[in-house]
């Protein structure tokens, strides 16, 4: 059964997103480290490069997509949790409301999920004019989705557990920041040595990047997809019970 | 209505609340008087599930706060002491909200009852960060009226506001009463708590050291205060049972004499030596 009294935490952060997406400096803040990406690596250094049989560009914004929706969900529920439970306190309203924690763990992500999907859409658009060969099929959109989940229920517990803002930069820089390099968004995952391998390949970005770039699901897109599933699980999980636990 | 036993937070080895036991009938006004780090911050939290305590219960219409905290978050409202509306919603929007929180039927009727009773329907659409300070504590307090609690939570609904806002803010706590609501209140303002309270208990070091009605909490240390300035320059202050007892003592005084009624802060003083700021 889904928890009920989610829908206005998901409303209270999609009003507070209206009023942050008409300014403009956030379309632009969204955009700017992917078209960094996609200029330099690219446009720039990849203009000569194939990979898989593809340009490097069409290989590449898969990769810029899983990293964008990855970094989108994660940083904005983690950084505005974090203030909102420790500077606004406006998290407590939620926590002495009637309703479950895993109603507020369900708002929480998906508005996390919508900042993830709207930043993966500015790439996309981006992709669709530079890109030469580009699909966009049901398992790529389903492999979002799931990436955008997972990585914002990772921001619930990030919010949830650090103890100052700062903790939340720092959390991103051990966390997030390798993983988007490691993870296969640039290369595949095959080409860093084999010990770093293994590391790499328990990453959930990983399997995002190895499930966005297929076309249909083989044994290795199942094995991915199961891997996503059961982070998404474990961290939702996980989360709800960091906000059933809450105590100052 | 609400029923506290031995009720204990601790934050290492600092104990801010210890074995804390009272109980407060419904349709009261309860006063937690005590200054800073008193643990009246913290008593309120426990009463409202936002902190588990480490030891002793509490319930709130028979239900408890950590067994059955939904159930009890289904009869309070809380004013907290630190403002926590969303500044860039308006006020309307932070209503509704609230509202879809506590599931509130009729909201749109309800959400412009209480924006009225603060006198804010005016600015419903008005973000709250254009809000004075006297405006958003009049928004939280009808925040917290919208599911019409049985039970509201004033967490020094007054601190950093000017006198005349003071006063207006318990027109509205007092017009809360009136549908038998049960209202809890902490503050350091002795005046607020004796002009509100039915019943005051007097927190120090997270103890409760005294508890009775204002008149009982004055009665104990004298109703009248005789006081004067000594050679020395220091502040002298003489308790008395009875206006002719203080009329007799003031005039066997060496020094300008000043007598006036007692208050709580003078009950506080008798009681732990120390002032309540």
């Amino acid at each position: 059964m889904i928890a009920r009294g989610w829908s206005p935490i998901f409303l209270r952060e999609m009003l507070l997103f209206r009023r942050k997406l008409l300014r403009v400096g956030y379309l632009f803040s969204a955009m700017v480290v992917p078209i960094i990406y996609l200029v330099t690596f690219g446009l720039g250094l990849g203009r000569n490069v194939q990979m898989g049989g593809k340009d490097y560009l069409s290989y590449l914004i898969p990769g810029l997509v899983a990293m964008s929706s990855m970094n989108n969900s994660y940083t904005w529920v983690a950084s505005s949790l974090n203030l909102n439970r420790l500077y606004f306190k406006s998290f407590q309203i939620f926590v002495q409301a009637p309703i479950q924690a895993s109603a507020i763990m369900i708002g929480e992500v998906l508005a996390g999920m919508v900042k993830g999907l709207f930043a993966s859409f500015l790439i996309l658009i981006v992709g669709y004019v530079s890109a030469s060969d580009l699909s966009i099929t049901p398992l790529f959109i389903i492999t979002v989705l799931l990436n955008s989940f997972l990585f914002a229920a990772l921001g619930v517990i990030t919010g949830m557990i650090t103890k100052s803002h700062e903790d939340t930069a720092t959390y991103n820089n051990f966390f997030i920041l390798p993983m988007a390099f490691f993870s296969g968004t640039f290369f595949p995952i095959d080409r860093i040595p084999e010990l770093l391998r293994a590391v790499v390949w328990c990453l959930p970005l990983t399997h995002t990047n190895l499930l966005i770039r297929k076309t249909s699901l083989d044994a290795d897109g199942f094995l991915s997809l199961a891997v996503l599933l059961v982070y998404a699980g474990v961290f939702f999980v996980v989360g709800s019970r960091l906000i059933r636990n809450y105590s100052e | 209505m609400i029923e506290v036993t031995g009720l204990a937070k601790y934050y290492g080895k600092i104990r801010a609340v210890d074995n804390l036991s009272f109980r407060i009938e419904g349709g009261s006004v309860f006063g937690l008087l005590g200054p800073n780090g008193a643990g009246k911050t913290t008593t309120i939290k426990m009463l409202t599930t936002l902190s588990k305590p480490d030891a002793g219960q509490c319930s709130i219409g028979g239900h408890d706060v950590v067994l059955d905290h939904l159930a009890v978050k289904k009869l309070i409202g809380v004013v907290p002491q630190e403002n926590n509306l969303d500044r860039e919603l308006t006020a309307h929007e932070n209503l509704v909200i609230y509202s879809m929180l506590h599931r509130v039927p009729d909201r749109e009727a309800k959400v412009r009852s209480c924006l009225e009773l603060v006198d804010l329907w005016g600015r419903r659409d008005s973000l709250v960060m254009s809000f004075s300070g006297g405006m958003q504590r009049r928004l939280l307090i009808a925040r917290a009226l919208l599911s019409e609690p049985a039970v509201l939570f004033l967490d020094e609904p007054s601190i950093g506001l000017d006198p005349q806002i003071r006063r207006q803010m318990a027109d509205i706590i007092r017009k809360t009463r009136i549908d038998g609501r049960t209202v809890v209140i902490t503050t350091h303002y002795i005046e607020e708590a004796e002009a509100l309270c039915d019943r005051v208990g007097v927190l120090s070091k997270g103890s409760l050291i005294a508890l009775d009605t204002p008149d009982n909490l004055k009665a104990m240390v004298g109703e009248y205060i005789v006081e004067c300035v000594n050679a020395q320059g220091k502040l002298v202050q003489q308790m008395c049972k009875t206006r002719d007892e203080a009329g007799s003592l003031a005039g066997e005084a060496e020094c300008a004499v000043t007598i006036r009624k007692s208050n709580l802060e003078d009950v506080f003083i008798k009681l732990t030596g120390e002032r309540i700021e």
